[in-house]
């Protein structure tokens, strides 16, 4: 249960921070326009705290308990789930660093391994094919740009694609 | 005729006949996966149709989504684990059949009932979409903010296990869609000065993010603890005798006929269509001699004609009206703009051979459903065999390949992983992943046609109930809205009755 409040108290102060930007939004010049740029989003605001409300109340009357093994770290599926959710954020954060190449090449297998692959040879193979096909489909084949990296990384990414 | 003509050279062009060909397969075999949804199908193809041309494109989306449709039965049958949320049903039968040892013919059954629903939606699509095409020029504002709204009420009431949960998720959903240029007056809205959000929220990253992320991290927890035991080890389609299957027509025309509408309903999905076709099954044919539940091979028939059927239904408002009848054509409505498509009453007029392409590369998909659905089944045992730890990883790098070259915009991989986040709570706490989806991408409509309204009326809202369709619209919003409130009501009036 005290997940979930903890969840809902975020939403809360998400929708009432949006609703105290949507109160100092101007008003339309345009008199036929009697919402503006405002009056939707205010009554999405009032409307979001109502049925939050509303929620959180049967909440805490229902007492039910709700597993979420992310924040059991003491749990194999917690720990490799909040593995991979640092894992993905590094990815995603040394992209445009390193490029899609490299960072690939690193993500692969440190994902498999975490998740629980333990075949270090078919992954290292796995994680070498996926690369190849995905920058050889996306990046030359369809031309989508990925990114290149920054410095000597981005100078070889060209010899690739 | 010559717009047919047009139609079938570019669906049956070298490139698109083998999109068709691939798209199925695919989609046969994500559908297949448990934990590989039809909609993570699609999103994981749209990186590949941002450079290709709009048909190539839509046929191949359509392709996943007729494959992943009837997908999801092959592991239903086999492990009793529905690879899609819409083949629930088909477990309630389709297993029983197996431990029969009747496996073969439960998998001819659910590829026949998916091929027969496929095309006979296909057909209804080629009439409505049109004839509602026509009807749609005639709306104006008040009109479309209602369809909106009905198409979130839907989502709200029918689709959602939590009602007042998927009302907040649609209202998030709204409330995001809300970032950036305000349409109407040019004002900045929760933009804080970013030029990333001043276009606003892009829904294809947020997709990507609920859709594919979340169900990446939701099965990193869950994959060890199910049981994907194979019981044969080779699985071979049997097509039953064709007087045995026309002994079964009718249950073959009920289910595609419930599957077309509950598909054109806003919001409303093949698993509620197969549950409601199987529930309807089991009514009529409740005395034959082999029980549902226990085998009945009427109890895959329905089922799986049901939810193909919807392919076909669920397309209808959403390139018409611009509303998504599912998740998935969410995803497909989105691929349309993004390809330079937009989906609305002048579409069909704008793309003639759009409706008609569409159409062909329903009935091919179906067509292939028997070639490729044998081919996928005999290799199931090897699919069923690739680990998680491998598939896992390759849907993020895919997500992020399609996050990032949406605007080649690092920020859109940031929104991917923010949403795959949120996703993966809202399924923990039951909110609703496609009811925010959703109010995210009708909020632009719903608002702008709230306002567009208000202002032809010169500030006052008399038009929206002083206009027949709009005022019919709104009481079926209302009416669909407080349903399950009315059900219960009714349901509570009976037991006191009795």
């Amino acid at each position: 249960m005290a997940a979930e409040l903890i969840f809902n108290c975020l939403v809360g102060l998400g929708i009432v921070f949006f609703l105290v930007q949507a109160f100092s939004l101007p008003q339309s010049d345009n008199p036929g326009d009697v919402l503006g740029a405002g009056g939707f989003p205010v009554i999405l605001g009032i409307l979001g705290l109502i049925v939050l409300a509303v929620i959180t109340v049967r909440v805490l009357r229902q007492k039910s308990k709700v597993k979420v093994p992310m924040f059991d770290l003491g749990s194999l599926d917690g720990r490799s789930l909040a593995l991979n959710v640092v894992l993905l954020f590094v990815y995603i954060m040394v992209l445009d660093v390193i490029g899609f190449v490299l960072s690939t090449l690193l993500y692969l297998p440190v994902a498999g391994w975490s998740i629980g692959y333990q075949k270090p040879l078919r992954l290292a193979l796995y994680t070498v094919a996926v690369t190849a096909v995905l920058t050889g489909v996306f990046g030359i084949l369809f031309l989508v740009p990925l990114p290149r990296g920054v410095g000597l990384l981005r100078e070889l990414s060209y010899i690739i694609f | 005729m010559d717009v047919l003509i047009q139609a079938f050279g570019q669906v049956f062009s070298p490139l698109s006949a083998v999109l068709v060909v691939v798209g199925t397969v695919f989609g046969i075999v994500c559908g297949a996966l448990p934990g590989v949804s039809t909609s993570l199908a699609i999103i994981l193809c749209l990186p590949f149709t941002y450079t290709m041309a709009p048909v190539s494109a839509v046929v191949l989306l359509i392709a996943v989504y007729v494959g992943g449709a009837c997908g999801g039965s092959i592991s239903a049958i086999l492990i009793k684990t529905p690879g899609t949320p819409e083949a629930v049903a088909t477990t309630f039968d389709g297993y029983p059949m197996a431990q029969k040892g009747q496996t073969g013919i439960a998998l001819g059954l659910a590829v026949t009932a998916s091929s027969f629903g496929t095309i006979f939606s296909a057909l209804v699509m080629l009439v409505a979409a049109p004839l509602l095409a026509k009807v749609a020029l005639s709306f104006q504002s008040a009109e479309y903010f209602g369809l909106g709204l009905l198409g979130l009420s839907c989502i709200t009431s029918i689709a959602a296990k939590d009602q007042m949960k998927a009302l907040l998720s649609v209202i998030l959903g709204l409330m995001i869609s809300t970032i950036g240029i305000d349409s109407i007056n040019g004002a900045e809205r929760f933009a804080f000065g970013q030029p990333f959000l001043l276009n606003g929220i892009n829904y294809i990253s947020v997709m990507i993010g609920a859709f594919a992320i979340a169900e990446v991290f939701k099965n990193i927890e869950e994959f060890r603890h199910r049981d994907n035991t194979l019981r044969e080890a080779k699985v071979s389609i049997k097509l039953m005798k064709f007087a045995e299957m026309l002994k079964m027509w009718a249950t073959f025309v009920k289910s595609s006929i419930i599957g077309v509408i509950v598909g054109i309903i806003p919001a409303a999905g093949g698993s509620i269509s197969s549950l409601i076709a199987y529930g309807e099954a089991s009514r009529s044919h409740a005395h034959d001699p082999i029980k549902f539940g226990e085998g009945n091979p009427r109890g895959i028939v329905a089922p799986e004609a049901a939810n193909n059927a919807g392919v076909g239904g669920a397309l209808v408002p959403t390139m018409v009206l611009g509303i998504p009848g599912s998740p998935v054509t969410a995803v497909i409505m989105a691929a349309f703009i993004i390809i330079g498509l937009r989906p609305g009453p002048l579409l069909l007029r704008e793309q003639p051979v759009l409706l008609d392409s569409i159409f062909l590369a329903l009935v091919f998909s179906a067509l292939l459903l028997f070639v490729g659905g044998r081919f996928v089944t005999r290799q199931f045992g090897h699919i069923l065999k690739l680990p998680y730890p491998l598939l896992g990883p390759l849907i993020v790098a895919l997500g992020l390949v399609g996050a990032y070259s949406l605007q080649n915009s690092f920020y859109d991989v940031i929104i991917m992983l923010v949403f795959g986040l949120v996703g993966y709570f809202f399924d923990k706490f039951h909110y609703s992943n496609p009811a925010l989806i959703l109010g995210l991408i009708l909020g632009e409509l719903v608002e702008n046609s709230l306002r567009k309204q208000i202002i032809i009326g010169d500030g006052s809202a008399i038009g929206f109930v002083e206009r027949p369709v709009s005022l019919v619209i709104l009481v079926m919003v209302a009416l669909t809205f407080f349903w399950p409130l009315i059900g219960s009501l009714l349901g509570k009036g009976k037991v006191r009755a009795a």
